[in-house]
Formats: C-alpha cells, sequence, structure tokens
C-alpha cells in the first residue's frame, strides 16, 4: 500500500486547498512544505480575493487573518511628474460577504494550511520535495525529499510548488522555458501609524485601498501597486525579466523611483521600511501554461502558470486556491475510481475549462502582451496624461482647444501612430470585453 | 538507566507569535548528544517545562528518535531554580542529563547547576567539546581568558554544551510523519516551589576612591584605566595552601581588585 492516497506538494493557497478538498473527500493526504511553517517563505503584492472559498471554508471572513477590506480600488496612469487616476469606491465592499482584502501571505497560508490540517490532511514542514517517483511505465508514484529514508509513494501527486515548477518539468509537462513569460514583483513594506494610513487613503476602520499603476517603472516594462495594510503600505513593482536584465536596473532603485514620483511620495512620506522582498511571476497567462495533467500527477495554481496578471488585475491566489480545490477533488475521484490514469484524471482540465480558472484565461490571454507591450509601456502614459493635462489646463485668454485637436496634437508628439493606436484600442476591447 | 534532554522552548518575540518560537542551538547540540550517548538499552528522554506549544520541539525531538517525550506544565516565566526543581522530578536516576548553555531568550544557563544540586550529581558546565566513549567521557570546558578545563565524566552528571558542539541531526521523513501521532507525556509541574520573590538586579555598594592623580587630562585618564601600564604583572611562587591563600588576597589588594 502506498503512504499516502494524495501528495500535495507546496502549503501555498493552491496546495491547501487541495489538501482539503482531498482530505474532506476521505483521503489519506500528505501535505509537504519546505518552509518552517506555510506561508513563511511566501510573498505577493497584497489582495486577496477569496470568494471561491465560500464552497471550501465557508464564512471564511470570521476567522481569516485580514488586514483590510478593498473599498476603493484605484488604476493609476503615471507619467513622469503626472497622473491620471480612476478610482472607484463601495464601502459595500467592507461588510460581508467581502470583496477583496489585503493580508499577508505568512499569516494567510498558515491560516488555510490549518484548515487541511482539521480537514485531516498531515503536514509535514522543513521538507523540500527534491524530485518524482516514477514506475517503469512513466507513471507518477510519489516523492522523494531531502530527508533522510525521505521517499513517500502516493496514488496521485498535486504538484503546488510555485512558479517555475520543478516537478512540473521534471514530469515534461512545460516545454521550454522562456524568460519573456515572466515579470519579476519586488516589493517594500513601509510602516505607517494606523491612523496616518487612514487619514491619507480616506478609509477608516478596517477598510483598505488597492492601487494599481501604469507607468513609473524606470523606462523598464511593468507596473506598480499600492496596498494598505493596518500600520504598513505594500509598495511594489512588476517589472518584465527580460527589459529588466537589458537596462541593467536593480529594482530597488526602480521602486526607490516610484516612490519619489509626486503623485506617491505624500502617501509614503515617513513611512520605515520593514521589509523587501521579491519573487517571480508566470506572467504571460494562457501561453505559457503547461499540461495540466500526467499519469499520476496534477499541477495547479502557479506551478501552472494559472497566475492572472492583466494590467488592472493581479490576481493569482484566487486562481490558485481554486485550480487547487479542483484539483484536489479530481485527484480524490481518482483515486476511488482506482485509475489515476491522465484520462482519469483529466477531469481537472475540464473543470478548468469549463470555470473562470481558464475562462478568463483564455478572454484576456491577449491581454498581458499588450500591457506590457512598448506602446503601452512607453508612449502611453504620457500621452493620456498630457491629454488630460491640457483638458483641464485654462490658457486664458486663449479659448479652450478642441479634445480631438488635443489628442491628436499629444498623439503626433508622444510619436503614436492612429492606426497602432486604433489597433491597440480594439484589442483592448476585444481582450477585456 | 537514561539519558535526559533538557530543552527550553521559548517564544523570541514580543508579541508572543509561536510560529517563530524555537529551542536554542546549544539546546540542540545537547538532544544529539543525548542520543549519540545512550547505551544500547537505555531510553533517551527529552523533558521541557512550559506551555503546550512547546509540544512541537517534542516532537521534534521525537522524529530525531528520543524514546519519551515529557512536558511539564509549567509557566516559562518562573526561575531556573523552580524548572530545576521541576525537571529533577522527572530526571531522578538518569546516568546522564544534557542541556544547553544557553536558551534562545539568552539565559544565564543556571539552570542546569541548580538541576545538579537538586539531583545530588555531578557536574560539567559550558562545554566546547565532548568525546564520547564507552566507560567515561572527555569533555572539554571554557574558561576564563581563553583557558580550557578538560574534564573526565564517568559518572551519574548533568553537562551543559555550547550550540557550536554538534549539530542536530535532520530527522528522517518516517520519523516526522510518525511524531505527529506519538502521545507526549504531560506532568502538571509542582505547585508550590520554592522561589525567588525579588529580582532586583544586584548593585554593589558604592565605595569612594582616591581622585586619580596627574597633570593633564590625559594623564588622569591614564592612571584611572591602568592604560599603558606596564603589564607582565604575573608571577609564580610555590607556596602551601594558606600561605597561597593569602598571597593571592594580599596581590589582590595590592592590585586595587578588593577594598
Ligand atoms: C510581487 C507579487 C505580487 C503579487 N500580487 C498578488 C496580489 O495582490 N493578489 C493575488 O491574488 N496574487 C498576487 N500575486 C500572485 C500570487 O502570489 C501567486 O499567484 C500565488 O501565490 C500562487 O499560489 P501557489 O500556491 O500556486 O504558489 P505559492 O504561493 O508560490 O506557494 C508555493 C508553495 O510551495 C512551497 N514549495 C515550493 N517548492 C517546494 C518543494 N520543492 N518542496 C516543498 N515545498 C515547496 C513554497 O514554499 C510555497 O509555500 C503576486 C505575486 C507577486 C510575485
Amino acid at each position: 500500500m502506498s503512504d499516502a492516497d494524495v501528495i500535495v506538494v507546496g502549503a501555498g493557497p493552491a496546495g491547501s486547498c487541495a489538501a482539503i478538498a482531498a482530505a474532506r473527500a476521505g483521503r489519506r493526504v500528505i501535505l509537504i512544505e519546505r518552509g518552517p511553517f506555510p506561508g513563511s517563505k511566501n510573498m505577493y503584492g497584497g489582495v486577496v480575493y477569496p470568494r471561491i472559498l465560500d464552497e471550501l471554508v465557508p464564512r471564511w471572513w470570521e476567522t481569516a487573518p485580514i488586514q483590510r477590506w478593498v473599498v476603493r480600488r484605484s488604476t493609476m496612469v503615471l507619467s513622469e511628474t503626472g497622473a491620471l487616476t480612476v478610482d472607484y469606491r463601495s464601502n459595500a465592499w467592507g461588510e460581508p460577504p467581502y470583496n477583496g482584502a489585503t493580508a499577508y501571505r505568512p499569516d494567510f497560508d498558515e491560516w488555510l494550511s490549518r484548515q487541511a490540517v482539521a480537514a485531516g490532511a498531515q503536514l509535514v514542514t522543513s521538507t523540500t520535495v527534491t524530485g518524482l517517483l516514477r514506475d517503469a511505465s512513466g507513471r507518477v508514484t510519489g516523492v522523494r525529499t531531502d530527508r533522510p529514508d525521505g521517499d513517500l509513494t502516493a496514488s496521485v501527486v498535486i504538484a503546488c510548488d510555485g512558479v517555475n515548477s520543478f516537478l512540473a518539468k521534471e514530469a515534461g509537462l512545460y516545454t521550454a522555458t522562456d524568460p519573456s513569460n515572466f515579470t519579476l514583483g519586488a516589493k517594500e513594506t513601509l510602516a505607517l501609524p494606523k491612523h496616518v494610513i487612514d487619514e491619507r487613503f480616506g478609509v477608516r476602520d478596517d477598510q483598505g485601498v488597492d492601487i494599481e499603476i501604469l507607468g513609473g517603472t524606470s523606462g523598464v516594462n511593468g507596473g506598480g501597486f499600492v496596498y494598505t495594510n493596518l500600520d504598513t503600505i505594500a509598495l511594489g513593482v512588476v517589472l518584465k525579466l527580460p527589459k529588466l536584465a537589458a537596462q541593467k536596473k536593480r529594482p530597488e532603485e526602480i521602486i526607490a523611483t516610484l516612490k519619489a514620483h509626486p503623485a506617491i511620495a505624500p502617501l509614503i512620506e515617513g513611512a520605515e521600511v520593514k521589509e523587501y522582498s521579491a519573487h517571480v511571476i508566470p506572467e504571460a497567462g494562457y501561453s505559457m501554461m503547461p499540461t495540466m495533467v500526467t499519469d499520476g500527477m496534477l499541477v495547479a495554481g502557479d506551478a501552472a502558470a494559472l497566475c492572472l496578471a492583466a494590467g488592472i488585475w493581479l490576481e493569482g491566489v484566487n486562481f490558485a486556491m481554486a485550480s487547487g480545490m479542483y484539483a484536489g477533488d479530481a485527484a480524490a475521484a481518482a483515486v476511488a475510481r482506482n485509475d489515476v490514469s491522465t484520462k482519469s484524471l483529466s477531469a481537472y482540465s475540464d473543470r478548468l475549462n469549463a470555470t473562470f480558472v481558464l475562462r478568463d484565461h483564455k478572454k484576456l490571454r491577449k491581454v498581458p502582451g499588450l500591457v506590457l507591450s512598448d506602446r503601452v509601456q512607453q508612449k502611453y502614459p504620457a500621452f493620456v496624461t498630457s491629454v488630460v493635462e491640457r483638458v483641464f489646463r485654462v490658457d486664458n485668454p486663449q479659448p479652450k482647444p478642441g479634445l480631438r485637436r488635443i489628442v491628436r496634437e499629444e498623439r503626433k508628439r508622444a510619436g503614436i501612430k492612429l492606426s497602432q493606436l486604433i489597433r491597440d484600442g480594439w484589442t483592448g476591447l476585444r481582450g477585456f470585453g | 538507566m537514561t539519558v535526559i534532554a533538557c530543552l527550553k522552548w521559548v517564544t523570541p518575540r514580543a508579541d508572543d507569535d509561536d510560529r517563530f518560537a524555537g529551542i536554542s542551538a546549544a539546546d540542540q547540540s545537547a538532544l544529539e548528544f543525548a542520543l549519540l550517548s545512550a547505551q544500547p538499552g537505555e531510553d533517551v528522554v527529552a523533558v521541557c517545562a512550559g506551555p503546550s506549544g512547546a509540544e512541537r520541539a517534542l516532537r521534534d525531538a521525537i522524529a530525531c528518535g528520543v524514546t519519551r517525550a515529557v512536558r511539564i506544565d509549567l509557566d516559562p516565566r518562573v526561575s531556573s531554580l523552580a524548572v530545576a526543581s521541576a525537571v529533577a522530578s522527572v530526571a531522578t536516576g538518569a546516568r546522564l542529563v544534557w542541556c544547553g548553555d544557553y536558551s534562545l531568550d539568552r539565559g544565564t544557563g543556571s539552570m542546569p547547576g541548580f538541576l545538579a544540586a537538586r539531583l545530588g550529581i555531578g557536574q560539567a558546565l559550558g562545554l566546547i567539546d565532548v568525546t564520547i566513549a564507552d566507560d567515561a567521557m572527555t569533555v572539554v570546558r571554557r574558561l576564563d581568558g581563553a583557558r580550557r578545563e578538560i574534564v573526565r565524566v564517568s559518572g551519574p552528571a548533568v553537562l551543559s554544551v555550547e550550540g557550536s558542539t554538534a549539530r542536530l541531526r535532520r530527522a528522517s521523513l518516517r520519523g516526522v510523519l510518525a511524531a505527529d501521532t506519538a502521545t507526549i507525556d504531560v506532568i502538571t509541574g509542582p505547585s508550590s516551589v520554592v522561589d525567588t520573590v525579588d529580582e532586583k538586579p544586584f548593585r554593589p555598594r558604592a565605595r569612594a576612591l582616591a581622585a586619580p592623580v596627574g597633570a593633564s587630562a590625559l594623564d588622569r585618564v591614564r592612571s584611572l584605566t591602568d592604560a599603558g601600564a606596564a603589564t607582565g604583572r604575573s608571577e609564580t611562587v610555590v607556596l602551601d595552601p594558606p600561605a597561597a591563600a593569602a598571597r593571592i588576597v594580599s596581590t589582590l589588594r595590592e592590585w586595587g581588585y578588593l577594598g
């Protein structure tokens, strides 16, 4: 008999949800995490959208370690000195059943793993999976770890080991790795007293703010973000890897420049840097995804490149939790059928295809490329902000210029061809539509 | 016979966040020596006086191979003496009791001494090297002034080791999995312990000193601090013990160490 029905590798959001689902279905589950506790090594920007947890942890908001509930979502376009912000506020998002929330990953992931343990999964920490065990036919039959006597067998292995998954690669589920599919996310956690954050961001109690930023990344294609925690602010950038390498800029320098921008500096003035962290993001979405299923193994979360990074959205945790849950369900059902072949396990990929997990990705598959394209990055922020600047500038005694003229002149000044503008607009409409 | 490893569970953060709690490197070395020094047939028992969170350290010890784990339910803020009396109730009759020389909260390392006194057995504390042999162990103690003392330990003893002496073995995966459900004996700490109530820091009485002599400020500072004074005042004398003791006292007085 194998040591477990299901081995889940990695106790991030994907892994813990996979373990909860499989354990609830009555399977023997072992959840293996390399950190001393789940979440200890994990970082992200800072906002989770846990709606999908309604199915797995009813009334999750009563126990989840939340910092603030996001009631303001802003998208900011930055030129060198200007800023155009679209800001939406809904205080209803600050009440049950809630929408998005800021949370620290060491808290959130640890809490989620406790739900898995409560469901009956066995959690093993400080243990790194170093490889796959396979039988003669190539079917995955377990994992090897870095502990003495460290092989474990299972009917199904679910790889939730995060971006750049060594397990998915070892199983041959990825074709070649292309660095241009990845971005580097780097962030600073900046401490300020709670009342100062409340005042500067126009919120109170446990209300929070999510700002996504286009531009402001020192000419390296990417974006930025500012999120509020109770008494810290998460401020960071997401940078396209090949561009970052080519421009020979350091991520912390780019963050420093963003912090000095006139629209950002007043928000964080006087804050003390508590933490600096960085992590790679599978940015290219649908176009870089691996095969999700093989004999005896499933891949979920960032390991399957399921992170959605599409400009105004930076969502990975919800996709990880959903895909993990579906993988756990599919693995449990396959074990019950006593058939863990690719065919039997492919209920998992069917479910991904039928739900938001792959439907969002398919719909938005052109958006990451568009948002990170040179034009959107280098030319549009200056173009858009200067149009707005001229619309609102009063040049008396000159009469107000017409909007069409402003757009034409500023488009030319920014060096954007009309045909390109129309094409990008169309791609954007179709992509987001 | 048994060999004991004493582990102190410490939550180092002000917010008492248990995720960052653990045992010191010295305690880890103690556990390793307990496992290494046990003879065939001997039990190795890990003991921790502390709150229920401390059972994580005991499970880790079980995963590493101890035969039994005991938690003494005790408020961790009591004094070393109180901890020593509680641990003594478990360690009575043990052949060897291993402790770390310091805990994660920068303790004074006094518990092992108290424990040896309670158990009425020998002690070798502050060890920086340990050689285990079947009949007797050879251990090295750190003394002041970079001096070392080599001690042979043959009878029952309490030993405290520094963190650099041994690296704790990595528990096997099977060990970790089994430890998850292993039983940990919990005993309640003594309800009445004789404990120090007043813990004010020791402040020696002020002593009047003659003002330093010297023309310049620099000279006065020199005369105060002995900086630059001729060194090498040591001398070797051969005397019988009473005369040697009298000589040490008079020399210390002469050098200004005694009033
Ligand atoms: C800068 C940045 C900002 C982001 N902002 C957001 C945001 O605001 N909102 C959002 O929803 N998403 C955001 N994301 C994306 C999000 O972090 C990921 O999509 C999400 O963490 C994926 O979850 P996961 O469980 O698949 O992987 P991970 O969270 O990476 O978890 C993988 C786990 O596996 C463990 N592990 C890895 N390898 C092994 C091994 N060999 N053996 C044992 N354990 C192993 C790791 O220690 C880790 O615990 C951001 C990402 C970055 C980098």
